[in-house]
């Protein structure tokens, strides 16, 4: 099921959804979470390591290699 | 400790006036003009557009010192200069400029591979990064040239096609006029092949995927090639930096390189890369932001400038407007200057000529004057024996 309000990164480098998550996480209140689809290789490679950082993350899939991410501060 | 290095340089895009002044100065320093300890052999070769620069009066001038110098020796490709009816003034005008091709010896593309190898000694690849869509420009046949010559020469040939390069990869293209570029590398692929070599070519995923050539297969989730030549992979960008580790140079449009002697294979080539254009309205400053940063993330020492028009990216606050999909190059550079292999510098005389200032928000971007550029694109000069080679290249 597609959530409405979350953006599609799947198209995305790991670099630049790397970067993306930077700037977005940077202005992200407090209890806040923002909500993205990413591939099963963005979740491993760029989404997950944000959990070392103090962040929560989780995803459940939505369709063959498709993921809607939440990350959370 | 006296350190001796070897440059070369390949431009095939315009020098302008206000290029001309600070290469001239980076080229002066690599070929040891002004420096102590260091001196070193520079070879600058020039095709395409770069070589109406020979004889622009804004420019010439600076290439006749540099050409005076013992150091530097300036080549210029006579096939493209009887093309633009400017090979007589140039091979007579400009006493130290060698004109090869056009039936002289050795062709220009020749000299260029026999360069790289004298540079990178017992390199086993050369590489050529395409950023420059076929048709619209004449850099793809340069790429064939100069890959033809790499396979002549007995070496591996890779190529790397990023931004508008991908479009290389269209099946069925059909010039009616100009050299067909798919068919070319076809070509080159199966005559790699047939000399027992490998070729590696492969186009950035990112940029193939906006450009229609990488397309969802909604059964599997994964992407698949669409409408493209079968003998050039598609690969993310993170696959094609993972060869830059290598000892061999990669050329592109506007670039060169520098390897200090006895570091054959020894370290991490390092990555400078140029940043030329405004941006936005243009994927160059995008692009070539991108690669540096997804180079230094996997640990190769990389500069990136922002030089000539691409200090544009660093003036007052730059904001998204509501919907566009667009990054923001300022927070991207804002988040990215922790990564510990990155270094980002501003060139001060590009900000006065243009009248304008770098915003205070960016104290990790550090002013670079001319006089700086030689110490981060060759930091042998200040460095331990063990440096190692540097990579440049212009977006």
């Amino acid at each position: 099921m597609e959530t409405t309000n979350a953006k599609d990164f799947t198209e995305l480098t790991c670099t630049n959804l790397m970067i993306k998550l930077k700037i977005l996480l940077n202005k992200l209140p407090p209890g806040d979470a923002v909500a993205f689809y990413a591939t099963r290789e963005q979740v491993d490679n760029t989404c997950s390591p944000f959990s070392g950082q103090g962040y929560q993350v989780s995803w459940t899939a939505t369709a063959e290699n498709r993921y809607l991410v939440r990350i959370g501060k | 400790m006296m350190h001796v290095s070897s440059s070369t340089f390949f431009f095939c895009e315009p020098v302008t006036g206000e290029r001309m002044r600070w290469l001239s100065g980076v080229i002066s320093a690599a070929g040891g003009e002004g420096a102590s300890n260091e001196t070193g052999s520079v070879k600058i070769f020039l095709s395409g557009d770069a070589l109406f620069s020979l004889l622009d009066a804004r420019t010439r001038p600076g290439w006749v010192t540099l050409s005076r110098m013992p150091s530097v020796r300036i080549t210029a490709d006579g096939d493209v200069l009887l093309l633009q009816g400017l090979f007589d003034p140039v091979a007579s005008g400009i006493p130290g400029i060698r004109v090869t091709g056009a039936g002289n010896g050795r062709s220009f593309w020749g000299e260029l591979v026999f360069a790289l190898e004298m540079d990178w000694k017992g390199t086993k690849n050369a590489a050529f990064l395409l950023c420059n869509s076929p048709y619209m420009s004449r850099v793809p046949v340069y790429m064939l040239r100069f890959l033809a010559s790499v396979v002549e020469a007995g070496l591996h040939p890779e190529l790397y096609c990023y931004l508008d390069g991908v479009h290389v990869l269209h099946d069925g293209q059909r010039p009616s006029e100009f050299e067909n570029i798919g068919k070319g590398v076809s070509a080159l692929a199966g005559e790699t092949v047939r000399s027992c070599r490998d070729p590696w070519f492969a186009a950035c995923s990112r940029c193939a995927t906006a450009r229609g050539y990488y397309q969802m297969n909604p059964g599997t989730g994964f992407c698949e090639p669409a409408s493209c030549i079968q003998d050039i992979a598609i690969r993310p960008l993170k696959e094609i930096l993972a060869r830059f580790p290598g000892f061999y140079p990669v050329a592109s449009h506007m670039g060169g390189w520098t390897v200090p002697a006895g570091c054959e294979g020894g370290g991490v080539p390092g990555l400078s890369v140029f940043i030329t254009h405004p941006p936005y309205c243009s994927e160059w400053t995008f692009g070539g932001l991108s690669l540096a940063i997804a180079a230094a993330m996997d640990g190769i020492p990389t500069n990136v400038i922002f030089i000539e028009d691409g200090v544009y990216a660093l003036q007052e606050i730059h904001e998204v407007p509501g919907n566009e999909r667009i990054f923001n190059v300022q927070e991207m550079i804002a988040v990215t200057t922790d990564i510990e292999s990155l270094s980002y510098h501003v060139h001060s005389p590009s900000l006065e000529d243009r009248g304008i200032h770098r915003t205070g928000d960016f104290p990790l971007v550090g002013k670079v004057s001319d006089g700086d550029l030689p110490r981060i694109l060759f930091p042998s000069k200040d460095g331990p024996a063990s440096a190692t080679a540097m990579r440049m290249l212009f977006f």
